[in-house]
């Protein structure tokens, strides 16, 4: 008979009210973990999304709030063409845009000499031939979403175009992209000469302190901002936001859960006063009774783990399918999400099981046993 | 208390130097100085002034009516309640720390109740292993030990049920055995037979009194019952709180 032999009884013999609890941590960690998992993805995805259309760098405007708000000159583009060790430019108009007045789809304007075009892999249809206005090439994941294919139209502020070709992106982000060429989309945007961003293609195996002097003459250019792709969101205050929402409604829902365990264990150790009586007048100590109640939270927790973990991650999978969510976002959970998530119910539950535990052996032995 | 009412609640010598060393003669085993215990700011008083000491191996009855203050008086010998005012000490050294208690019923002292007081979701066996939980024994030690005490006390085919499952004489056996697994020095029990038939009183009484004896306990025994308090080697009489008389031995108690 160990103290955790103890404790698992001491839950087992409610089961269905432990059941609850450890439902209830569930569903907190599910949120937690399905949160967290889209906060991180967003800078993840992008940066897998420049990785596959093969940029190194991004240029944008300096001081700029979000990615999206910001807007570079397009004339640019040939003077940092022109830096040593550029290897290529792509300069892109990128916001989201109303398609069919039903949709917001993240739509891109490329300029017809960005290094994108030729690499841009296509599950059908063709790319735009030069000079060609007015036609756009649409994400699988938007194609699926609008129900539309190669020869029919979408509309784009009023302005129809026509589709003439689907992508093959692998990522989450570039899969959900609509693009046009950058004239097309400046004159339907009123961006006339603006680009959002420049990605840069650096020449392959360039030291760090060449990069770093690269970034340098780039940024002399103008008022702009070079990062390395993965750092492209890093600063953006959307997702700054996003971040700190998603952490706020994960720290609310893990906290109810610890809110729960304190509430059951508080009541369970009011139940079993008598029984904590019992515990000292056979000689256990404070110690060795608030660890039992302890444990009692600690296996909650877990329990709780055993059921949120699974189900978060089924909640991710489930999101990323359905179009009406996974068009948008990407929720995209990893081990380095499922451990904080894991130790911070566990924490939570031993922090909500402590104030029942030291409830428990507050009494004297005398007091504890006269309770029915 | 006058000293000549406190030589009379002293224990008999020949019973403390039959077990004790020459030490222990005049050292009881436990005593109770000047204790008084008082309920709602003093309005209601469960002790007064007890003076009370037990030598090692004596086997004390504590009888009174009830309400007269002997479930208290167990209650502060077993380091459950505190007194008010006044002293317990354990083999001449004040005992008033509640790690101090809990070391002494971990270690030295058995209780056994008159409600069993059995942990419902433990098995016979495990209520008996529950008490040797962090004595530093092995697991399997405690099993053994429990199991060898289950046996001692008739209920070697009964380990595995749970409380619920047993009659109130097989609990108050398996209590017994709880309240032997640490081999105390002294064991408490609080009208251990009072809501047992007369049959499994008698048997549960003759159980105690013959473990007693093997291991040379000193026994509280807290009863109402006169028959029982005068096979006691001195019988202490409680009424309204106070020691009211207390016979040299048991001769002179009612039987």
């Amino acid at each position: 008979m160990t103290i955790a032999t103890l404790a698992l009884r001491n839950l087992l013999r409610r089961p269905m009210r432990t059941a609850l609890l450890a439902l209830g941590i569930g569903l907190a960690v599910a949120t937690a973990l399905a949160l967290l998992a889209l906060s991180s993805s967003i800078q993840r995805s992008s940066d897998d999304s420049a990785r596959e259309r093969g940029a190194d760098l991004t240029v944008s405007q300096k001081g700029a709030a979000d990615l999206f708000a910001g807007f570079v000159s397009a004339s640019l583009g040939p003077r940092i063409a022109a830096i040593p060790g550029v290897a290529g430019v792509a300069g892109e108009l990128v916001m989201f845009a109303p398609v069919n007045e039903e949709f917001q789809f993240l739509t891109s304007g490329m300029a017809d000499e960005s290094y994108f075009w030729p690499s841009m892999p296509l599950l059908e249809g063709r790319k735009p031939a030069p000079g060609e206005r007015y036609v756009v090439l649409l994400g699988d994941t938007v194609a699926k979403a609008v129900k539309k294919g190669v020869g029919d139209e979408v509309s784009m502020y009023d302005h129809s175009l026509k589709i003439i070709g689907i992508t093959g992106y692998k990522t989450a982000v570039n899969r959900g992209v609509v693009f046009l060429r950058l004239e097309d989309l400046q004159e339907l945007a009123f961006r006339a000469d603006q680009v959002t961003v420049f990605h840069i293609a650096l020449t392959p195996g360039m030291a760090p302190d060449a990069v770093d002097q690269l970034k340098q003459k780039i940024e002399a250019l103008g008022q702009l901002s070079v990062d390395p792709t993965d750092q492209l969101f890093a600063n953006d205050r959307n997702v700054e936001v996003l971040n700190a929402v998603s952490l706020a409604i994960s720290i609310i829902a893990l906290t109810t859960a610890g809110l729960s365990v304190l509430n059951v264990l508080l009541m369970a150790v009011q139940e079993r006063t008598r029984e904590t009586g019992i515990m000292m007048a056979i000689g256990w100590s404070d110690g060795r009774i608030m660890t039992t109640i302890v444990l009692e939270g600690i296996m909650t927790g877990l329990a709780g783990c055993v059921v949120g973990v699974p189900l978060g991650l089924a909640a991710c999978l489930f999101f990323n399918r359905l179009p009406v969510i996974g068009t948008y976002l990407s929720f995209r959970p990893s081990l380095g999400i499922v451990s904080p998530c894991v130790a911070a119910a566990l924490l939570l539950s031993v922090l909500g099981s402590l104030y029942p535990a030291w409830r428990a052996v507050s009494l004297t032995p005398a007091e504890a046993l006269r309770r029915a | 208390m006058t000293e000549a009412n406190r030589r009379r609640l002293e224990p008999s010598a020949g019973i403390c130097s039959a077990k004790g060393s020459l030490d222990q003669v005049n050292v009881p085993l436990i005593a109770l100085r000047d204790v008084s215990r008082t309920f709602d700011d003093g309005s209601v008083v469960a002790l007064r002034a007890i003076d009370l000491s037990v030598a090692r191996g004596e086997f004390v009855s504590i009888v009174g009516r009830s309400g007269s203050g002997k479930s208290s008086l167990v209650h502060i010998m077993a380091g459950f309640d505190r007194p008010t005012s006044g002293q317990v000490v354990w083999q001449g050294r004040n005992v008033d720390d509640k790690r101090q208690w809990t070391t002494l019923r971990r270690e030295s002292i058995g209780i056994v109740f008159q409600e069993f007081l059995l942990l419902p979701t433990l098995s016979a066996l495990e209520n008996v292993e529950i008490a040797m939980s962090g004595t530093g024994l092995t697991t399997a030690e405690c099993r053994r030990r429990a199991a060898d005490l289950l046996e001692r006390v008739g209920l070697s085919a009964r380990t595995s049920h749970l409380p619920f499952a047993l009659s109130g004489g097989e609990r108050q056996r398996v209590a017994i055995a709880r309240s032997l697994a640490n081999r105390p020095i002294l064991l408490l029990a609080d009208e251990p037979t009072g809501n047992l038939d007369s049959a499994n009183a008698a048997a549960v009484l003759e159980l105690l009194l013959a473990l007693r004896s093997e291991a040379g306990m000193t026994l509280v025994l807290v009863t109402h019952d006169e028959a029982i308090a005068a096979r006691a080697d001195r019988i202490v009489r409680i009424g309204d709180g106070q020691v009211i008389a207390e016979p040299l031995g048991n001769e002179a108690a009612p039987r």
